[in-house]
């Protein structure tokens, strides 16, 4: 993948997919998280298919559509597991997400046994709660946003490396947020102003995403700077 | 030299496939009520389509992606579902009123009812969508659909009193309530700005793979092609003012679209105006049927397009077939084709803010631009038409209501 730092929901979720010879092959549905051995978040996967999409209409919805998915393919032995393309077949990520290799019979879902590495899905992780110590300047109804990946020094890898929380208004995804030049005015600082609250947690030892309880918690020495600037 | 025929060929094509069945029914019962009252609404509704299609015209040339991309990726999946459902929805409207303007067309020349045509045109319309070139769809039809030109001529052959005719552009006629003009204004301005000639223009870049270099012929297209297609749709306002409107016939059928080029050119005059109808119609099913088409695929990420082979993208030919067969069972029911287009412009008015707000979101964004991004210009034309937009479309349906589509 190309780019030092960029932010998954904002330039990764719901790009095209394109094959190494310039065919559509899916959109990005979901992107999955693989935990490291030292609790990082590392992306492994693009995650396809509607068992990846329709968990993210929201929670009350979304798992109504899943488990109606799961009913209509009740023959299926994955109907639940998602598509996967790994992400070292990743070549760049721009306005597509251009593959390696050719699109016949890529997608698969991942065949793992129970006892290998812990996986999550970014969209399980997006809107969980966050609470923190006061003083920190993080809104009471503070959210999970979006995740900043950064490339790790060796190479292709990325890592989870901050959080992008924030109270969750309407038109995060619209990118305004994040950058303070472009317009047009109106809109713009309208949506920076829904969104003067926005934070971006560092991630380390103070930060914890308790998966168990759906929470993020952000502990009294994490580093916490403003989203825009 | 090449080049320029190439512009010569794109604003030529962008006139006759301005003019769909929207525009001919709309414009002619505009002009037979309102006479010339309403001519703003049009100028209005041309820099809009204008202002939207130059945007989402150099994202594809830019960034290659279009319109339902750019929905889904700065709307969200849920939020952009609920675009999708909207938006295909008034498309597939759309389609099946341009199948039955093609049947009533046909109609005109055969005196066979239209009803039975119907299977015969959603065949046609399928091969063509099929086997047929992307390139020979548009030239073929747009350049067929140029003998619209017709209604300026007959125009200028009734010999009207001009200074009348342009003493009536800002007056509502004193029997029209201000209710009815409003919502005829809004009927005018979806017929104007409907949101599937932006799918099919964004989709259509992407078809004919655009690049930087190609933002200054598609800018030539949109900013000449478009306004001369406005000029016609005016010029069928004002046949039906000087002709139909002092005899106060209301346009019910397409016949009487055509029948002020009857009464200043004879048989011939009306034979070329009926081919006109045949080209924008089939050229505009064929636009609205290839959107259906590109909306969902773009939206849930499979391949679309003519440029490639029909079986890389066999998804969206079955889309396409399935879309036809749908719009030709509509039409097989018998109802009138006509209150179908009625119905659609109303509701292309109200969708048209989902699909113009991600895509001037998206205009801005230097991620997908770069350097290309709006100026200034366009986005003081921008933000003043996401306003304009808005308003049309919060009051089109409970103007459509307090009129009773306008007969009040």
């Amino acid at each position: 993948m190309t780019g030092p730092a960029y932010d998954a929901a904002l330039h990764l979720l719901d790009r095209q997919v394109v094959d190494s010879e310039g065919r559509m092959v899916c959109k990005v549905d979901d992107l999955e998280l693989t935990v490291g051995d030292g609790g990082e978040l590392v992306p492994t996967g693009l995650l396809v298919g509607l068992p990846a999409l329709l968990p993210r209409f929201g929670r009350r919805i979304g798992a109504e559509l899943t488990r109606t998915h799961a009913r209509i393919f009740e023959a299926q032995a994955h109907r639940t597991s998602p598509d996967v393309v790994d992400i070292d077949l990743v070549e760049e990520v721009d306005s597509e997400v251009r593959l390696s290799v050719p699109r016949a019979g890529l997608l698969r879902p991942r065949d793992d046994d129970p006892s290998g590495p812990e996986r999550v899905r970014l969209g399980d992780l997006l809107g969980l709660p966050v609470t923190a110590a006061p003083g920190h300047g993080l809104h009471r109804g503070s959210r999970l946003l979006d995740v900043r990946l950064v490339a790790v020094p060796d190479g292709r890898r990325h890592v989870v490396d901050a959080l992008v929380v924030g109270p969750g208004r309407p038109g995060a995804l619209l990118g305004y947020d994040r950058r303070s030049e472009p317009g047009p005015w109106l809109v713009a600082d309208l949506v920076r102003w829904l969104h003067r609250h926005a934070r971006v947690v560092g991630v380390g030892p103070e930060v914890v995403i308790d998966r168990e309880d759906r929470v993020v918690r952000v502990g009294p020495g994490a580093s916490v700077r403003p989203l825009l600037g | 030299m090449k080049r320029y025929l190439n512009v010569l060929l794109g604003v030529l094509t962008a006139i006759g496939g301005f003019v769909d069945i929207g525009d001919l029914v709309t414009n002619a019962q505009v002009g037979a009520r309102f006479g010339l009252s309403l001519v703003w609404v049009v100028v209005i509704g041309v820099i809009g389509i204008c202002v939207f299609a130059e945007m989402s015209g150099r994202i594809a040339a830019v960034s290659h992606r279009a319109t339902f991309d750019l929905v889904r990726e700065r709307l969200g999946p849920r939020m952009g579902f609920v675009n999708l459902v909207g938006s295909m929805l008034v498309t597939l409207l759309t389609f099946i009123a341009e199948i039955g303007g093609v049947a009533l067309a046909l109609q005109l020349v055969t005196s066979v009812n239209h009803v039975l045509v119907v299977p015969f045109v959603a065949a046609a319309v399928w091969i063509v969508l099929w086997r047929a070139k992307f390139s020979s769809i548009e030239n073929v039809l747009g350049l067929l659909g140029l003998t619209l030109i017709g209604f300026a001529v007959a125009l200028w052959q009734l010999g009207p009193d001009w200074g009348e005719l342009a003493a009536s552009l800002g007056e509502k006629p004193a029997q029209e309530s201000w209710a009815t003009y409003a919502f005829f204004g809004v009927a005018l301005f979806g017929a104007a700005m409907t949101p599937y000639e932006v799918f099919f223009f964004s989709s259509g870049g992407v078809e004919e793979r655009w690049t930087r270099k190609d933002i200054g012929v598609m800018r030539a297209n949109v900013f000449i092609g478009f306004p001369l297609g406005g000029l016609l749709s005016v010029a069928i306002a004002g046949c039906a003012a000087v002709v139909l409107m002092p005899q106060g016939i209301a346009v019910e059928t397409l016949g009487q679209v055509a029948l002020p080029v009857a009464v200043a050119l004879g048989k011939v005059g009306l034979a070329i105006i009926v081919l006109g109808f045949f080209a924008a119609t089939f050229g505009a099913a064929c636009e609205t049927g290839l959107s259906t088409g590109y909306s969902l695929a773009q939206y849930f990420g499979f391949q679309w397009g003519k440029y490639v082979r029909p079986d890389e993208a066999a998804g969206f030919h079955v889309i396409l077939l399935v879309a036809t067969v749908l719009a030709a069972g509509v039409l097989l029911t018998g109802v009138d084709p006509i209150m179908v287009t009625e119905i659609s412009v109303v509701f292309s008015a109200v969708a048209l803010p989902l699909t113009y707000f991600p895509i001037l979101v998206v205009a801005n964004d230097p991620d997908y631009l770069g350097e290309h991004r709006n100026g200034r210009v366009a986005n003081l034309l921008g933000v003043g038409y996401l306003v304009v937009i808005t308003l049309s479309a919060i009051a089109a349906i409970p103007l459509m209501i307090v009129t009773s589509m306008g007969q009040g």
